[in-house]
């Protein structure tokens, strides 16, 4: 190639260099580079961003449900405490000694009246202090071992010169 | 990543990021200079883009390779070579087992009054090698606080041995109290202590109950009566969660594992807590007061058997059983021990007469003063001669000898018959509480003397439901319903249990139950009855006393007796059966004066309390003694 190139007239030099193909090198459409940099920057900010605002986001939830939890435990056990009070409060038993302490006593003949027509039903006679119930044990008795004799002193007990108490 | 570099070559150029041509325009590479020196130059440019493109990318995939392989092998490690040991590092760290404790359920009364309930309850407990210094100072807060022994905590809390570092100080406190006791404790400067989980079974109704409602032991399981029975029903199931923590808070997206508790079910009992708190109140008196041993009452409500109450006494409170109770205290005597229910029984001999046609109530009968039986006596709880009574006359004035008289007109198989017909000799069904059948021996072992005896309530043994059961027949115009303890129905070992599965029969006609119950009436009469005490004013009343010598070692204790009334009300429509039995009382006291105005304020109550009018009609007089003359009406 080079050898018959240099047989030519040195006029034609110039045509044939003019003349020679040449590969034309096949267009390119480059795309410009920096926006493409930026998308992938900006997704992958995004994406590290947004996974830390996530993770954040969960302790902090974390945190609100166990402070809620222990909140949500003291409550009930308080409810419970106040429930328990309340069945304290309304023991039958309990009742019973504040209404006789008003001064009531438990019914002793059950009487109706009609409201259709004001008779009355059974016999209705008020209650008396003999229909008063007792609410609590009879205290028990202690046993006659736990009770000592009364201690009895006889002057000849006396030792001599300790005062005789009159 | 320089993949394109050999395509570039046709523009000499190499790519490189840092020379970027987006800043210049595209130009064409014009003929600028001679073409053969450029020709070269982009060649040994192509060239060294190459090699260099080629060995960055070596390297670069060298270095991947290098870190890849480091977390190979340390993955290998972690899951290979020492996985078990990392796991148990990683579970000590981080990682929490929690139990959630399923709640127990409640147990209520028929209305939903809760009888026993579960409460989130703390345990206190010490570090005595730490709590010994200040051992008296924590004791006295501790018992101001909680009330709980001084001298107990003190010898908890400085527990000589040094090798102990847990020692109970309190058990069961609400968890509130606990909590805030130990918080305050720590503030003043006191360490060692410590709360742990325990759970608290309260019941707030204390004694009302307990025997039918049972109590729960240390290890947190039913012990006796509801609570034993429906352990299954009222325990739950546990469940438990596992989560990572860290710093106190749970890990997030972290292991996490959670099984939910399933919470016991509520058990409703038939008993209505209040009635069954008046009638602990009225039977604890009226046995103190005749200086007796024992005693059971029992309200039945009529026409469905369900107990609206169950009484025992002496009996116990369930928030606080310890090693040192009587055993026989905490199970339902009522149901556990047998006696022989005395002239109670003889109800149940009339309403087998009368259901048979051999008698009506007018049936006139000459009484004498002392009656043979196979050589034995029989006698009367009252001194008399021959004397003309009707059979009304003797189940009001509850003669033995009539009873026996009349009795004798009915084959012992026929007799036996009714009698296992009203429920005695065998279980009533409640299971679970240790229920005893009681006895009624074979019709073919009956002597003469053991009919005789049967016939007015020596010789056969019941438990209270039992008997109670046996009146109720009456009181339901014959139909005997068997009794329940569990509102609705409820699973058990032995089977579905409750008010749903009740079992009916009848055993005596309509007719002749109507009959037994005019008689019973006659008992509560001023003047005739045995029990004019247990007559509710305005109220039609029928009841029965019972008084019957105790068997001890073969023979008929003299001065052992137990008192008994039986009755229901009103008579005319009877709503409620209540049967009070008092073991060994003290002295010269009969059925009809100790336990007949126990019957009375107990039924007062009940007709008050569930609104039961009286019908305003009054008793038929049924004639209790004849004259020789009178015409025989039948």
């Amino acid at each position: 190639m080079a050898q018959s190139r240099t047989r030519l007239p040195r006029l034609a030099e110039t045509a044939v260099e003019r003349a020679r193909l040449t590969l034309v090198p096949r267009p390119r459409h480059q795309a410009p580079r920096m926006p493409f940099l930026a998308f992938v920057a900006l997704v992958m900010l995004t994406g590290v961003i947004g996974l830390l605002v996530f993770n954040t986001h969960m302790q902090q939830a974390s945190f609100k449900a166990t402070t809620l939890e222990t909140r949500a435990t003291a409550l009930h056990a308080q409810e419970q405490a106040l429930r328990m009070e309340l069945d304290t409060l309304r023991d039958p038993q309990r009742v019973a000694q504040r209404a006789r302490s008003l001064g009531m006593v438990p019914v002793a003949n059950p009487a109706f009246l009609k409201l259709e027509d004001g008779s009355t039903l059974g016999n209705a006679v008020p209650a008396t202090a003999a229909d008063a119930q007792r609410l609590t044990p009879l205290p028990t008795r202690r046993p006659a071992s736990l009770m000592p004799a009364a201690p009895t002193v006889t002057p000849d007990d006396l030792v001599d010169g300790a005062p005789s108490e009159r | 990543m320089p993949s394109t570099g050999r395509r570039q070559g046709a523009r000499g150029r190499g790519l490189s990021l840092r020379r970027s041509r987006t800043a210049r325009p595209a130009a064409r590479s014009g003929p600028a200079g001679s073409g053969l020196p450029r020709q070269a130059s982009r060649e040994r440019d192509l060239a060294r883009v190459r090699t260099a493109s080629l060995l960055r990318l070596r390297i670069g995939f060298l270095l991947i390779a290098m870190v890849v392989s480091i977390f190979g092998a340390r993955l290998l490690q972690l899951q290979g070579l020492d996985a078990a040991a990392y796991a148990a590092k990683a579970r000590e760290v981080g990682a929490v087992q929690q139990i959630l404790p399923a709640t127990r359920g409640t147990i209520t009364d028929r209305n939903g009054e809760p009888l026993a309930e579960s409460l989130d309850g703390m345990m206190i407990v010490a570090d005595p090698t730490k709590t010994k210094d200040d051992a008296a100072e924590i004791a006295s807060v501790l018992e101001e606080r909680l009330g709980i022994d001084y001298i107990d905590a003190v010898r908890n809390l400085s527990w000589p041995d040094p090798s102990v570092h847990f020692r109970y100080i309190a058990r069961r406190i609400p968890s509130t109290k606990a909590t805030d006791v130990v918080a305050d404790l720590t503030e003043l400067g006191y360490k060692g202590l410590d709360t742990e989980r325990d759970p608290l079974r309260s019941y707030p109704a204390k004694d009302v109950g307990a025997n039918l409602v049972g109590w729960i032991n240390d290890a947190g399981n039913g012990a006796d009566g509801a609570e034993l029975l429906f352990s299954k029903l009222l325990a739950g199931k546990d469940g438990s969660a596992t989560y990572d923590i860290g710093g106190g808070n749970r890990i997030p997206l972290g292991d996490n594992s959670v099984t939910d508790p399933v919470d016991g079910r509520d058990v409703a009992l038939t008993i209505d807590r209040d009635v069954q708190w008046y009638t602990q109140r009225i039977l604890r008196q009226t046995i103190e007061d005749v200086g007796a041993e024992s005693g059971a009452a029992v309200v039945m409500d009529t026409q469905t058997g369900q107990l609206l109450s169950l009484a025992d006494y002496p009996t116990f409170d369930p928030n606080g059983v310890t090693g040192a109770i009587d055993e026989r205290l905490l199970g339902s005597r009522a149901l556990r021990e047998v006696y022989e229910p005395g002239s109670v029984e003889k109800v149940l001999t009339m309403g087998a007469l009368l259901d048979a046609g051999r008698v009506t109530p007018r049936t006139r009968l000459t009484v004498p003063g002392q009656l043979t039986s196979s050589g034995m006596p029989i006698n009367d709880h009252w001194e008399h001669g021959t004397i003309p009574l009707t059979l009304t006359g003797v189940l009001a004035k509850s003669s033995n000898i009539g009873t026996v008289l009349a009795a004798r007109q009915l084959p012992p198989t026929q007799l036996s018959r009714y009698l296992t017909g009203f429920g005695l000799g065998k279980r009533t069904g409640l299971e679970g509480y240790g229920e005893q059948p009681g006895i009624l021996a074979p019709a073919s072992s009956w002597s003469p003397i053991v009919r005789d005896n049967i016939a007015f309530g020596q010789g056969v043994a019941v438990n209270v439901a039992q008997m109670a059961a046996a009146v109720n027949t009456i009181a339901n115009g014959g139909v005997y319903v068997a009794p329940s303890l569990v509102l609705g129905s409820a699973d058990t070992e032995f089977g579905p249990q409750g008010s749903d599965h009740a079992e009916t029969r009848e055993v005596i006609s309509p007719e002749a139950a109507q009959q037994v119950t005019k008689m019973m009436e006659m008992v509560t009469d001023e003047d005739e009855g045995t029990a004019p005490l247990a007559k509710v004013a305005g109220y039609r009343v029928a009841g029965k006393t019972g008084t019957a010598q105790v068997a001890e070692n073969g023979s008929y204790s003299a001065e052992k007796f137990v008192i008994s009334f039986a009755g229901f009300a009103p008579a005319d429509d009877p709503r409620f059966t209540v049967y009070i039995v008092i073991h060994n009382p003290q002295g010269d006291v009969g059925g009809g004066g100790t336990a007949g105005p126990a019957f009375r304020k107990i039924m007062s109550y009940l007709l008050q309390r569930y609104a039961v009018p009286p019908s305003g009609k009054a008793s038929p007089q049924l004639p209790i003694a004849w004259q020789a003359g009178e015409r025989r009406r039948q």
